[in-house]
């Protein structure tokens, strides 16, 4: 009796571990928030992020650092702004690039970051500013292959007024969860 | 599909850069104003029909004036930056100055006068009020390319640090490129890859 009882309670610690084992797994490779490592956030400004989705890997040099955690629109200068999670052990220079890149040719779009020279480096929560948005193929294929049909413009346009800065924190509406 | 090695075959799209790439200047006036005036003289520059000198001599002494070359250098050759010497600094911003404009300026073929529209300056992150985006559409042969400047002031001078075209970053293109050599064989292997390639390219 008695060694049955120790027996189920080792088979219920199985459980538990076992259970736990898959919860942690699921946190780590699903839901793109890497659990158990400090981390810190950044934001870059990109003016087309398509394609890119939360949870979409940061690599440096092809190795993933981190994920993409949301994706807004900042709603002055309809600029998208995305949210990194990133190892705290990296230090990235203030001249740093950040650019949407895609694995081979239609596969998915993940964010490269090229770290800088400068010896300053991002604070958390800092805006990277130096970035390559989302090329748009098709567009540029068609037009090297089909030209384009817009009329020259009659004279150079004269620019108006500064469009105030991002504010990400304050003035962006999500798109994506 | 390589885009980076698509555009080069553009004449028209080296013509943008070409242009685009050149400076601005500004004395406390506005970045959008005083690239205007830059890209203009850079056009006259570009269309001169007297001029017997080649181009890339031409547009050197504004490209010197209006680019901040030494960050553009810095930025392209990317994390080896630091372990440059002085020298090899130096020698560097030389190098690779001489590389982009006989790279742009080569392959200008003088065609229709392009026209260009300038849009709305963006400041692109509130805490820091020096940096501006200026984006703008240059038309040529028929064909129109988004161009946008990153400038940051200095005193009271605006100059150039990047140009994006069509979402390619001048500075990003090269980086890709000078990364990689500098991993392999560091700042001498650098310097000679901007030696061997400005010696494949005359003057024109």
């Amino acid at each position: 009796m008695k060694q049955q009882s120790k027996l189920e309670l080792i088979v219920g610690m199985f459980m538990i571990v076992g259970i736990a084992a898959v919860v942690y797994l699921a946190l780590r490779i699903g839901a793109g928030t890497l659990v158990g490592g400090d981390t810190y956030e950044l934001q870059a400004r990109f003016s087309n992020t398509g394609g890119l989705n939360p949870g979409s890997n940061v690599v440096i040099s092809g190795v993933p650092v981190g994920r993409v955690e949301a994706i807004t629109l900042n709603t002055t200068d309809f600029s998208s702004v995305v949210r990194l999670r990133l190892r705290k052990d990296l230090k990235l220079p203030t001249d740093s690039i950040a650019s949407i890149k895609t694995s081979g040719l239609i596969g998915d779009k993940f964010l490269a970051l090229s770290p800088g020279a400068d010896d300053e480096v991002l604070a958390p929560g800092a805006l990277i500013t130096n970035t390559e948005s989302t090329v748009d193929l098709e567009s540029l294929i068609s037009r090297f292959a089909f030209g384009d049909v817009k009329d020259k413009p009659a004279a150079a346009a004269t620019p108006s007024a500064e469009t105030p800065p991002a504010t990400p924190a304050t003035s962006t509406a999500p798109v994506t969860q | 599909m390589n885009l980076r090695t698509l555009f080069p075959n553009y004449a028209v799209v080296a013509a943008a850069v070409s242009i685009a790439s050149l400076p601005i200047q500004a004395r406390a006036a506005e970045a959008s104003e005083t690239l205007r005036a830059a890209v203009d003289e850079v056009l006259a520059l570009a269309y001169d029909a007297k001029a017997t000198t080649p181009l890339s001599v031409r547009v050197r002494p504004v490209v010197e004036k209006q680019f901040n070359l030494e960050i553009i250098t810095r930025r392209a050759i990317g994390p080896g930056w630091k372990q440059f010497t002085a020298e090899q600094k130096t020698a560097a911003i030389q190098l690779f100055t001489d590389v982009v404009i006989r790279t742009y300026a080569n392959r200008f073929e003088p065609g229709d006068r392009p026209v260009i529209n300038y849009g709305k300056p963006v400041i692109p992150d509130a805490a820091k009020p020096a940096l501006r985006e200026l984006p703008s559409t240059i038309t040529a042969a028929g064909k129109t390319f988004a161009v946008v400047y990153r400038v940051e002031q200095a005193g009271d001078s605006w100059r150039i640090y990047d140009v994006i075209i069509e979402g390619v970053s001048m500075i990003a293109n090269w980086r890709s490129q000078l990364d990689p050599i500098f991993q392999k064989g560091g700042a001498n292997a650098v310097i000679e890859a901007l030696q061997k390639n400005l010696a494949q390219q005359p003057l024109k």
